[in-house]
Protein backbone atom coordinates (compact mmCIF):
# COMPACT_ATOMS: atom_id res chain seq x y z
CA UNK A 1 0.00 0.00 0.00
CA UNK A 2 3.04 2.48 0.56
CA UNK A 3 4.54 1.51 -2.10
CA UNK A 4 1.20 2.13 -4.03
CA UNK A 5 0.81 5.87 -2.43
CA UNK A 6 4.60 6.36 -3.12
CA UNK A 7 4.36 5.68 -6.74
CA UNK A 8 0.94 8.29 -7.30
CA UNK A 9 2.72 10.58 -5.36
CA UNK A 10 5.95 10.46 -7.60
CA UNK A 11 3.80 10.48 -10.55
CA UNK A 12 1.56 13.89 -9.15
CA UNK A 13 4.56 15.73 -8.49
CA UNK A 14 6.50 14.36 -11.87
CA UNK A 15 3.11 15.65 -13.82
CA UNK A 16 2.61 18.91 -11.70
CA UNK A 17 6.36 19.81 -11.93
CA UNK A 18 5.52 19.82 -15.61
CA UNK A 19 2.32 21.61 -15.57
CA UNK A 20 4.08 23.93 -13.09
CA UNK A 21 6.90 24.56 -15.43
CA UNK A 22 5.02 25.43 -18.28
CA UNK A 23 2.59 28.05 -16.23
CA UNK A 24 5.75 29.79 -15.13
CA UNK A 25 6.36 30.19 -18.54
CA UNK A 26 3.45 31.45 -19.44
CA UNK A 27 3.44 33.96 -16.59
CA UNK A 28 6.92 34.88 -17.54
CA UNK A 29 6.69 35.61 -21.12
CA UNK A 30 3.61 37.61 -20.11
CA UNK A 31 5.73 40.47 -19.17
CA UNK A 32 8.72 39.92 -21.52
CA UNK A 33 8.41 40.67 -25.72
CA UNK A 34 8.14 38.12 -27.84
CA UNK A 35 11.32 37.78 -29.59
CA UNK A 36 12.99 37.51 -26.01
CA UNK A 37 10.76 34.60 -24.81
CA UNK A 38 7.71 33.82 -26.56
CA UNK A 39 4.53 32.42 -24.81
CA UNK A 40 3.40 28.43 -24.64
CA UNK A 41 0.87 29.57 -26.91
CA UNK A 42 2.95 31.20 -29.66
CA UNK A 43 5.50 28.52 -29.32
CA UNK A 44 2.71 25.77 -29.98
CA UNK A 45 1.18 28.02 -33.01
CA UNK A 46 4.47 27.82 -34.49
CA UNK A 47 4.74 23.60 -34.24
CA UNK A 48 1.48 23.59 -35.81
CA UNK A 49 3.40 25.45 -38.42
CA UNK A 50 5.21 21.84 -38.71
CA UNK A 51 2.40 19.85 -39.90
CA UNK A 52 0.17 22.15 -41.31
CA UNK A 53 2.85 23.61 -43.66
CA UNK A 54 4.37 21.56 -46.00
CA UNK A 55 7.09 23.81 -46.90
CA UNK A 56 7.91 23.98 -43.21
CA UNK A 57 6.82 20.43 -42.38
CA UNK A 58 9.83 19.29 -45.65
CA UNK A 59 12.49 20.91 -42.93
CA UNK A 60 12.00 18.37 -40.40
CA UNK A 61 11.74 15.65 -42.25
CA UNK A 62 14.63 16.41 -44.48
CA UNK A 63 16.79 16.56 -41.25
CA UNK A 64 15.40 13.54 -40.32
CA UNK A 65 16.10 11.23 -43.33
CA UNK A 66 19.65 13.38 -43.00
CA UNK A 67 20.33 11.68 -39.22
CA UNK A 68 19.35 8.50 -39.94
CA UNK A 69 21.05 8.29 -42.97
CA UNK A 70 24.44 9.42 -40.95
CA UNK A 71 23.94 6.83 -38.10
CA UNK A 72 23.47 4.68 -40.34
CA UNK A 73 26.84 5.04 -42.60
CA UNK A 74 28.69 5.62 -38.93
CA UNK A 75 27.98 1.91 -37.47
CA UNK A 76 28.59 0.34 -40.75
CA UNK A 77 32.05 1.83 -40.51
CA UNK A 78 32.69 1.13 -36.97
CA UNK A 79 31.70 -2.05 -37.89
CA UNK A 80 34.09 -2.74 -40.53
CA UNK A 81 36.59 -1.15 -38.07
CA UNK A 82 35.77 -3.50 -35.03
CA UNK A 83 35.54 -6.40 -37.09
CA UNK A 84 39.30 -5.47 -38.35
CA UNK A 85 40.53 -5.06 -35.26
CA UNK A 86 38.79 -8.51 -33.96
CA UNK A 87 39.94 -10.72 -37.21
CA UNK A 88 43.64 -9.02 -36.97
CA UNK A 89 44.33 -7.90 -33.75
CA UNK A 90 47.51 -6.12 -34.42
CA UNK A 91 45.52 -3.68 -35.72
CA UNK A 92 43.66 -3.01 -32.01
CA UNK A 93 46.06 0.40 -31.64
CA UNK A 94 45.56 1.92 -34.79
CA UNK A 95 42.16 1.84 -34.63
CA UNK A 96 41.69 2.54 -30.92
CA UNK A 97 44.46 4.95 -29.92
CA UNK A 98 44.64 6.84 -33.71
CA UNK A 99 41.41 6.81 -35.22
CA UNK A 100 39.56 6.73 -32.07
CA UNK A 101 41.68 9.40 -30.09
CA UNK A 102 41.15 11.68 -33.11
CA UNK A 103 37.77 11.45 -33.95
CA UNK A 104 37.22 11.70 -30.52
CA UNK A 105 38.89 14.91 -29.90
CA UNK A 106 37.88 16.81 -33.11
CA UNK A 107 36.16 19.95 -32.62
CA UNK A 108 32.27 19.07 -34.33
CA UNK A 109 32.11 22.85 -35.54
CA UNK A 110 35.87 21.36 -37.36
CA UNK A 111 34.27 19.10 -39.62
CA UNK A 112 31.18 21.44 -40.08
CA UNK A 113 33.97 24.19 -41.26
CA UNK A 114 36.21 21.40 -43.03
CA UNK A 115 33.13 20.02 -44.57
CA UNK A 116 31.77 22.85 -45.96
CA UNK A 117 35.03 24.66 -47.70
CA UNK A 118 35.72 21.05 -49.49
CA UNK A 119 32.57 19.68 -50.59
CA UNK A 120 30.23 23.16 -51.12
CA UNK A 121 26.76 23.47 -49.68
CA UNK A 122 24.79 19.90 -50.29
CA UNK A 123 22.94 16.70 -48.68
CA UNK A 124 26.50 14.72 -49.11
CA UNK A 125 28.28 17.23 -46.99
CA UNK A 126 25.71 17.18 -44.65
CA UNK A 127 26.14 13.20 -44.33
CA UNK A 128 30.06 13.64 -44.21
CA UNK A 129 29.90 15.91 -41.04
CA UNK A 130 26.78 14.30 -38.67
CA UNK A 131 29.00 10.56 -39.81
CA UNK A 132 32.21 11.90 -38.72
CA UNK A 133 30.97 13.73 -35.73
CA UNK A 134 28.93 10.40 -34.74
CA UNK A 135 31.59 7.74 -35.77
CA UNK A 136 33.62 7.58 -32.36
CA UNK A 137 30.38 7.05 -30.69
CA UNK A 138 30.03 4.17 -32.97
CA UNK A 139 33.46 2.71 -32.60
CA UNK A 140 33.61 2.86 -28.85
CA UNK A 141 31.14 0.76 -28.43
CA UNK A 142 31.14 -1.69 -31.28
CA UNK A 143 35.01 -2.57 -30.03
CA UNK A 144 33.48 -2.92 -26.40
CA UNK A 145 30.92 -5.02 -28.07
CA UNK A 146 33.29 -7.13 -29.82
CA UNK A 147 35.13 -7.50 -27.07
CA UNK A 148 33.02 -8.80 -24.37
CA UNK A 149 32.13 -11.84 -26.63
CA UNK A 150 32.54 -14.79 -24.54
CA UNK A 151 35.43 -16.82 -26.11
CA UNK A 152 34.27 -19.95 -25.77
CA UNK A 153 30.88 -19.40 -27.60
CA UNK A 154 33.18 -17.91 -30.42
CA UNK A 155 34.95 -21.40 -30.41
CA UNK A 156 31.96 -23.15 -30.72
CA UNK A 157 30.70 -21.59 -33.72
CA UNK A 158 34.36 -22.05 -34.92
CA UNK A 159 33.44 -25.99 -34.83
CA UNK A 160 29.85 -25.43 -36.10
CA UNK A 161 30.56 -23.30 -39.37
CA UNK A 162 33.51 -22.81 -41.45
CA UNK A 163 31.98 -19.75 -42.92
CA UNK A 164 33.71 -16.81 -41.57
CA UNK A 165 30.16 -14.27 -42.58
CA UNK A 166 28.32 -16.88 -41.39
CA UNK A 167 29.33 -16.86 -37.82
CA UNK A 168 29.85 -13.11 -38.31
CA UNK A 169 26.42 -12.97 -38.89
CA UNK A 170 24.34 -15.29 -36.34
CA UNK A 171 26.80 -15.07 -33.87
CA UNK A 172 29.41 -12.56 -33.22
CA UNK A 173 26.30 -9.63 -34.04
CA UNK A 174 24.02 -10.89 -31.85
CA UNK A 175 26.14 -11.38 -29.16
CA UNK A 176 27.71 -8.14 -29.61
CA UNK A 177 24.16 -6.38 -30.55
CA UNK A 178 23.65 -5.03 -26.63
CA UNK A 179 26.57 -2.54 -26.99
CA UNK A 180 25.89 -1.76 -30.52
CA UNK A 181 21.96 -0.91 -29.69
CA UNK A 182 23.43 1.43 -27.02
CA UNK A 183 25.68 2.89 -29.44
CA UNK A 184 23.16 3.30 -32.06
CA UNK A 185 21.36 5.26 -29.29
CA UNK A 186 23.77 7.53 -28.10
CA UNK A 187 24.83 8.16 -32.08
CA UNK A 188 21.04 8.58 -32.72
CA UNK A 189 20.93 11.12 -29.59
CA UNK A 190 24.36 13.07 -30.46
CA UNK A 191 23.48 13.13 -34.00
CA UNK A 192 20.04 15.18 -33.11
CA UNK A 193 21.81 17.12 -30.34
CA UNK A 194 25.48 18.19 -31.66
CA UNK A 195 25.81 17.11 -35.06
CA UNK A 196 22.77 19.57 -36.34
CA UNK A 197 25.70 22.00 -36.72
CA UNK A 198 25.96 20.54 -39.99
CA UNK A 199 22.97 22.25 -41.08
CA UNK A 200 24.07 26.25 -40.15
CA UNK A 201 26.77 25.80 -42.50
CA UNK A 202 26.48 23.06 -45.01
CA UNK A 203 22.27 23.20 -46.17
CA UNK A 204 19.76 25.25 -47.26
CA UNK A 205 17.53 22.56 -45.71
CA UNK A 206 16.31 21.04 -43.14
CA UNK A 207 16.08 22.06 -38.94
CA UNK A 208 19.32 23.40 -38.54
CA UNK A 209 18.42 26.09 -41.47
CA UNK A 210 15.27 26.83 -39.76
CA UNK A 211 16.78 27.49 -36.63
CA UNK A 212 19.36 29.93 -38.48
CA UNK A 213 16.70 31.44 -40.52
CA UNK A 214 14.58 32.02 -37.53
CA UNK A 215 17.14 33.27 -35.40
CA UNK A 216 18.27 36.43 -37.82
CA UNK A 217 15.07 37.15 -38.29
CA UNK A 218 14.95 36.86 -34.06
CA UNK A 219 11.78 34.76 -34.51
CA UNK A 220 11.77 32.87 -31.26
CA UNK A 221 9.09 31.13 -31.34
CA UNK A 222 10.31 29.47 -34.36
CA UNK A 223 13.24 28.63 -32.43
CA UNK A 224 11.39 27.13 -29.65
CA UNK A 225 8.99 24.96 -31.94
CA UNK A 226 12.27 23.78 -33.62
CA UNK A 227 13.73 22.86 -30.25
CA UNK A 228 10.91 21.03 -29.26
CA UNK A 229 10.05 19.98 -32.55
CA UNK A 230 13.70 17.75 -31.94
CA UNK A 231 13.21 16.92 -28.89
CA UNK A 232 9.81 15.75 -30.23
CA UNK A 233 11.50 13.89 -32.91
CA UNK A 234 13.96 12.32 -30.79
CA UNK A 235 11.69 11.14 -27.71
CA UNK A 236 8.90 9.21 -30.22
CA UNK A 237 12.21 7.55 -32.30
CA UNK A 238 13.48 6.53 -29.03
CA UNK A 239 10.69 5.29 -27.13
CA UNK A 240 9.16 3.61 -30.45
CA UNK A 241 12.22 1.66 -32.17
CA UNK A 242 15.20 2.09 -30.42
CA UNK A 243 14.23 1.39 -26.47
CA UNK A 244 12.20 -1.99 -27.77
CA UNK A 245 15.32 -2.26 -29.27
CA UNK A 246 17.60 -2.37 -26.82
CA UNK A 247 15.19 -4.12 -24.17
CA UNK A 248 15.25 -6.97 -26.63
CA UNK A 249 18.57 -7.37 -26.59
CA UNK A 250 19.67 -6.08 -22.99
CA UNK A 251 22.37 -8.14 -21.05
CA UNK A 252 19.85 -7.94 -18.03
CA UNK A 253 16.94 -9.58 -19.92
CA UNK A 254 16.14 -12.11 -17.01
CA UNK A 255 16.80 -9.41 -14.45
CA UNK A 256 14.56 -6.89 -15.83
CA UNK A 257 11.91 -8.59 -16.99
CA UNK B 1 19.99 4.08 -19.36
CA UNK B 2 23.53 4.13 -20.04
CA UNK B 3 23.67 6.45 -22.71
CA UNK B 4 26.55 8.65 -21.08
CA UNK B 5 28.12 6.15 -19.50
CA UNK B 6 30.11 4.21 -22.54
CA UNK B 7 32.85 6.06 -21.80
CA UNK B 8 33.85 4.52 -18.90
CA UNK B 9 33.95 1.30 -19.80
CA UNK B 10 36.18 1.68 -22.73
CA UNK B 11 39.41 1.31 -21.28
CA UNK B 12 40.64 -2.30 -20.88
CA UNK B 13 43.31 -3.50 -18.68
CA UNK B 14 44.04 -6.51 -20.98
CA UNK B 15 47.58 -6.90 -22.59
CA UNK B 16 48.27 -5.59 -26.06
CA UNK B 17 49.80 -7.61 -28.81
CA UNK B 18 53.15 -7.01 -29.50
CA UNK B 19 53.52 -5.16 -32.46
CA UNK B 20 50.64 -3.18 -32.15
CA UNK B 21 51.94 -0.18 -30.98
CA UNK B 22 54.83 -0.23 -33.76
CA UNK B 23 51.99 -0.67 -36.25
CA UNK B 24 49.85 2.34 -34.55
CA UNK B 25 53.04 4.33 -35.29
CA UNK B 26 53.44 3.61 -39.01
CA UNK B 27 49.80 3.99 -39.38
CA UNK B 28 50.27 7.57 -38.28
CA UNK B 29 53.46 8.06 -40.65
CA UNK B 30 51.53 6.90 -43.13
CA UNK B 31 48.35 9.42 -42.37
CA UNK B 32 51.00 12.36 -42.20
CA UNK B 33 52.24 11.71 -45.34
CA UNK B 34 49.34 11.09 -46.64
CA UNK B 35 48.28 14.41 -45.98
CA UNK B 36 51.33 16.17 -47.32
CA UNK B 37 51.00 14.18 -50.56
CA UNK B 38 47.39 15.37 -51.09
CA UNK B 39 48.00 18.99 -49.83
CA UNK B 40 50.63 18.85 -52.81
CA UNK B 41 47.71 18.28 -55.62
CA UNK B 42 44.93 20.34 -54.17
CA UNK B 43 44.68 24.34 -53.80
CA UNK B 44 46.24 25.48 -50.24
CA UNK B 45 42.79 27.24 -49.45
CA UNK B 46 41.44 23.58 -49.16
CA UNK B 47 44.04 21.67 -47.55
CA UNK B 48 47.45 23.31 -46.58
CA UNK B 49 50.23 20.98 -46.02
CA UNK B 50 51.56 19.74 -42.38
CA UNK B 51 54.57 22.27 -42.53
CA UNK B 52 52.76 25.59 -42.84
CA UNK B 53 50.28 24.65 -40.21
CA UNK B 54 53.15 23.57 -37.82
CA UNK B 55 53.89 26.93 -38.30
CA UNK B 56 51.27 29.16 -37.77
CA UNK B 57 50.47 26.51 -34.22
CA UNK B 58 53.61 28.26 -33.65
CA UNK B 59 52.90 31.68 -34.17
CA UNK B 60 49.68 30.98 -32.35
CA UNK B 61 51.64 29.77 -29.12
CA UNK B 62 53.81 33.23 -29.36
CA UNK B 63 51.08 35.50 -29.84
CA UNK B 64 49.47 37.01 -26.96
CA UNK B 65 46.17 38.31 -28.39
CA UNK B 66 45.51 34.20 -29.55
CA UNK B 67 47.03 33.05 -26.58
CA UNK B 68 44.53 34.93 -24.69
CA UNK B 69 41.58 34.02 -26.47
CA UNK B 70 42.91 30.04 -25.79
CA UNK B 71 42.64 30.95 -21.89
CA UNK B 72 39.32 32.24 -22.66
CA UNK B 73 38.01 29.36 -24.44
CA UNK B 74 39.48 27.41 -21.32
CA UNK B 75 37.57 29.65 -18.65
CA UNK B 76 34.46 28.78 -20.72
CA UNK B 77 35.26 24.82 -20.54
CA UNK B 78 35.96 25.09 -17.04
CA UNK B 79 33.27 27.45 -15.64
CA UNK B 80 30.55 25.03 -17.79
CA UNK B 81 32.04 21.74 -16.37
CA UNK B 82 32.03 22.87 -13.31
CA UNK B 83 28.36 24.22 -13.13
CA UNK B 84 27.07 21.26 -14.87
CA UNK B 85 29.12 18.92 -12.36
CA UNK B 86 27.52 20.39 -9.15
CA UNK B 87 24.16 21.18 -10.62
CA UNK B 88 24.37 17.55 -11.63
CA UNK B 89 25.64 15.81 -8.67
CA UNK B 90 23.05 17.89 -6.94
CA UNK B 91 19.96 16.78 -9.32
CA UNK B 92 21.17 12.98 -8.51
CA UNK B 93 21.39 13.19 -5.09
CA UNK B 94 17.87 14.71 -5.07
CA UNK B 95 16.54 11.89 -7.21
CA UNK B 96 18.25 9.59 -5.08
CA UNK B 97 17.48 10.49 -2.00
CA UNK B 98 14.03 12.07 -2.28
CA UNK B 99 11.63 9.29 -3.88
CA UNK B 100 8.95 11.43 -4.41
CA UNK B 101 11.23 13.56 -6.68
CA UNK B 102 12.53 10.92 -8.36
CA UNK B 103 10.22 10.57 -11.54
CA UNK B 104 10.00 14.05 -12.06
CA UNK B 105 13.74 14.36 -12.12
CA UNK B 106 14.85 11.16 -13.87
CA UNK B 107 11.43 10.52 -16.04
CA UNK B 108 10.77 14.36 -17.13
CA UNK B 109 13.50 16.29 -16.63
CA UNK B 110 16.68 14.04 -17.54
CA UNK B 111 14.69 12.71 -20.49
CA UNK B 112 14.03 16.08 -21.63
CA UNK B 113 17.82 17.69 -21.23
CA UNK B 114 19.15 14.99 -22.80
CA UNK B 115 16.50 14.67 -25.93
CA UNK B 116 17.01 18.91 -26.16
CA UNK B 117 19.14 19.88 -29.33
CA UNK B 118 22.73 21.81 -28.03
CA UNK B 119 22.59 23.93 -30.87
CA UNK B 120 18.62 24.93 -29.57
CA UNK B 121 20.24 26.00 -26.41
CA UNK B 122 22.58 28.15 -27.95
CA UNK B 123 20.43 29.91 -30.11
CA UNK B 124 18.07 30.49 -27.24
CA UNK B 125 21.11 31.55 -25.01
CA UNK B 126 21.86 33.94 -28.01
CA UNK B 127 18.12 35.22 -27.36
CA UNK B 128 18.64 35.84 -24.30
CA UNK B 129 21.69 37.19 -23.29
CA UNK B 130 23.71 38.19 -26.54
CA UNK B 131 26.56 37.53 -27.58
CA UNK B 132 29.23 36.83 -24.55
CA UNK B 133 30.48 34.60 -22.41
CA UNK B 134 27.28 33.97 -20.47
CA UNK B 135 25.55 32.40 -23.67
CA UNK B 136 28.53 29.91 -24.03
CA UNK B 137 28.79 28.90 -20.57
CA UNK B 138 25.46 28.68 -20.44
CA UNK B 139 25.21 26.51 -23.68
CA UNK B 140 28.06 24.58 -22.83
CA UNK B 141 26.67 23.80 -19.28
CA UNK B 142 23.09 22.96 -20.42
CA UNK B 143 24.35 20.20 -23.16
CA UNK B 144 26.75 19.22 -19.97
CA UNK B 145 23.91 18.66 -17.24
CA UNK B 146 22.31 15.19 -18.66
CA UNK B 147 25.70 13.79 -19.03
CA UNK B 148 26.31 14.13 -15.06
CA UNK B 149 23.19 13.27 -14.38
CA UNK B 150 23.43 10.36 -15.76
CA UNK B 151 26.70 9.23 -15.05
CA UNK B 152 26.27 9.93 -11.13
CA UNK B 153 22.26 8.48 -10.92
CA UNK B 154 24.18 5.31 -12.20
CA UNK B 155 26.66 5.80 -9.24
CA UNK B 156 23.97 5.96 -6.99
CA UNK B 157 21.78 3.15 -8.38
CA UNK B 158 25.14 0.97 -7.97
CA UNK B 159 26.58 1.70 -4.67
CA UNK B 160 27.14 -1.93 -2.60
CA UNK B 161 24.55 -2.25 -0.65
CA UNK B 162 26.06 -4.35 1.84
CA UNK B 163 28.99 -1.77 2.30
CA UNK B 164 26.32 1.30 3.11
CA UNK B 165 24.74 -1.52 5.65
CA UNK B 166 27.58 -2.15 6.94
CA UNK B 167 28.37 1.67 7.37
CA UNK B 168 25.19 2.21 9.43
CA UNK B 169 26.25 -0.38 11.69
CA UNK B 170 29.45 1.65 11.87
CA UNK B 171 28.35 5.16 12.49
CA UNK B 172 25.38 7.21 12.69
CA UNK B 173 26.58 10.01 11.51
CA UNK B 174 25.00 10.62 7.95
CA UNK B 175 27.75 13.48 7.01
CA UNK B 176 30.49 10.87 7.97
CA UNK B 177 28.56 7.88 6.38
CA UNK B 178 28.70 10.16 3.03
CA UNK B 179 32.40 11.42 3.03
CA UNK B 180 33.61 8.27 3.71
CA UNK B 181 31.63 5.23 1.94
CA UNK B 182 29.43 7.16 -0.52
CA UNK B 183 32.12 9.75 -1.71
CA UNK B 184 34.65 6.83 -2.48
CA UNK B 185 32.57 4.41 -3.97
CA UNK B 186 31.28 7.29 -6.46
CA UNK B 187 34.98 8.18 -7.31
CA UNK B 188 34.53 6.14 -10.60
CA UNK B 189 31.20 7.28 -11.83
CA UNK B 190 31.88 10.57 -11.08
CA UNK B 191 35.34 10.73 -12.69
CA UNK B 192 33.85 9.03 -15.86
CA UNK B 193 31.16 12.01 -15.50
CA UNK B 194 33.52 14.23 -15.66
CA UNK B 195 35.84 12.91 -18.12
CA UNK B 196 32.46 12.76 -20.57
CA UNK B 197 32.53 16.20 -19.80
CA UNK B 198 35.56 17.12 -20.35
CA UNK B 199 35.35 15.87 -24.03
CA UNK B 200 31.97 16.90 -25.01
CA UNK B 201 32.69 20.55 -23.68
CA UNK B 202 35.70 20.86 -25.70
CA UNK B 203 33.47 19.54 -29.00
CA UNK B 204 30.94 21.86 -28.20
CA UNK B 205 32.32 24.78 -26.68
CA UNK B 206 33.77 25.99 -30.20
CA UNK B 207 30.61 25.83 -31.61
CA UNK B 208 29.18 28.09 -29.24
CA UNK B 209 32.10 30.75 -28.96
CA UNK B 210 31.63 30.61 -33.23
CA UNK B 211 28.08 31.55 -32.75
CA UNK B 212 27.39 33.31 -29.65
CA UNK B 213 30.66 34.29 -28.40
CA UNK B 214 32.76 37.53 -28.67
CA UNK B 215 35.76 35.88 -27.72
CA UNK B 216 37.59 32.21 -27.37
CA UNK B 217 39.27 30.03 -29.80
CA UNK B 218 35.92 29.60 -31.56
CA UNK B 219 35.56 33.48 -32.37
CA UNK B 220 38.79 33.00 -33.93
CA UNK B 221 37.75 30.32 -35.76
CA UNK B 222 34.91 32.28 -37.31
CA UNK B 223 37.12 35.24 -38.57
CA UNK B 224 39.58 32.70 -40.57
CA UNK B 225 36.49 30.80 -41.84
CA UNK B 226 34.92 34.53 -42.85
CA UNK B 227 38.67 34.70 -44.63
CA UNK B 228 38.76 31.39 -45.96
CA UNK B 229 42.06 31.40 -43.97
CA UNK B 230 42.34 27.34 -44.08
CA UNK B 231 45.76 27.75 -42.79
CA UNK B 232 44.36 28.66 -39.53
CA UNK B 233 41.48 26.37 -39.31
CA UNK B 234 43.60 23.47 -39.43
CA UNK B 235 46.05 24.99 -36.95
CA UNK B 236 43.08 25.44 -34.71
CA UNK B 237 41.51 22.44 -34.59
CA UNK B 238 45.19 20.66 -34.72
CA UNK B 239 46.01 22.69 -31.24
CA UNK B 240 42.59 21.74 -30.10
CA UNK B 241 43.34 18.28 -30.94
CA UNK B 242 46.73 17.96 -29.50
CA UNK B 243 45.24 19.84 -26.39
CA UNK B 244 42.65 17.12 -25.51
CA UNK B 245 44.65 14.20 -26.43
CA UNK B 246 47.45 15.09 -23.54
CA UNK B 247 44.92 16.01 -21.63
CA UNK B 248 43.50 12.55 -21.82
CA UNK B 249 46.81 10.98 -22.12
CA UNK B 250 48.67 12.32 -19.29
CA UNK B 251 45.89 13.69 -16.72
CA UNK B 252 42.54 11.26 -17.22
CA UNK B 253 44.09 8.08 -18.65
CA UNK B 254 46.23 7.45 -15.45
CA UNK B 255 43.69 8.59 -13.16
CA UNK B 256 40.96 6.03 -14.93
CA UNK B 257 43.83 3.42 -14.53
CA UNK B 258 44.41 3.89 -10.91
CA UNK B 259 40.32 3.88 -10.09
CA UNK B 260 40.41 0.52 -12.34
CA UNK B 261 42.74 -1.32 -10.14
CA UNK B 262 41.43 0.26 -6.90
CA UNK B 263 37.55 -0.25 -7.64
CA UNK B 264 38.19 -3.47 -9.94
CA UNK B 265 35.05 -6.02 -8.92
CA UNK B 266 35.63 -9.92 -8.41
Amino acid sequence: MAERNGAVLQRLIADGGVVAAVVLWWATARHLPDFVLPGPAAVLAAMTRFVTDPAIAVHAAVSFGRVVASVAIAMVLALAMAAAVRSAPILEDVVERRILTFLNSFPSVGWAILGVIWFKISTPTVLFIQTAIVLPFCIVNALAGFRQIDPDLDELGHSLTRSPMRRFFKLTLPLAAPFLIAGLRVAYGICWKIALVSELFGASSGLGYLLMRAETTSDAAMVFACCLIIVALYGVTDYLFLRPLAARYSVNQDQSA
Amino acid sequence: MNDARTGATATSTRPRPAGAAAVAHLFTLAALLAWWGYSRIVPDYQLPGPWPVLRRIGSFLTDSNELTQLGLSLLHVCAAMAIAFVVGCVLAALAHYIRPLRLLIEGRLTPFLNAFSGIGWLFLAILWFGLNDVTVIFAVTLILLPFTIINVGAGLQELDRDLLELGHSLTRNPIRRTLKIVVPLLTPYLFAALRTSFGVSWKVVLTAELFGGNGGVGYLLNVARQEFDTETIFAIIAFILMFVVVAEVVFFRPIQRRLDRRFARG
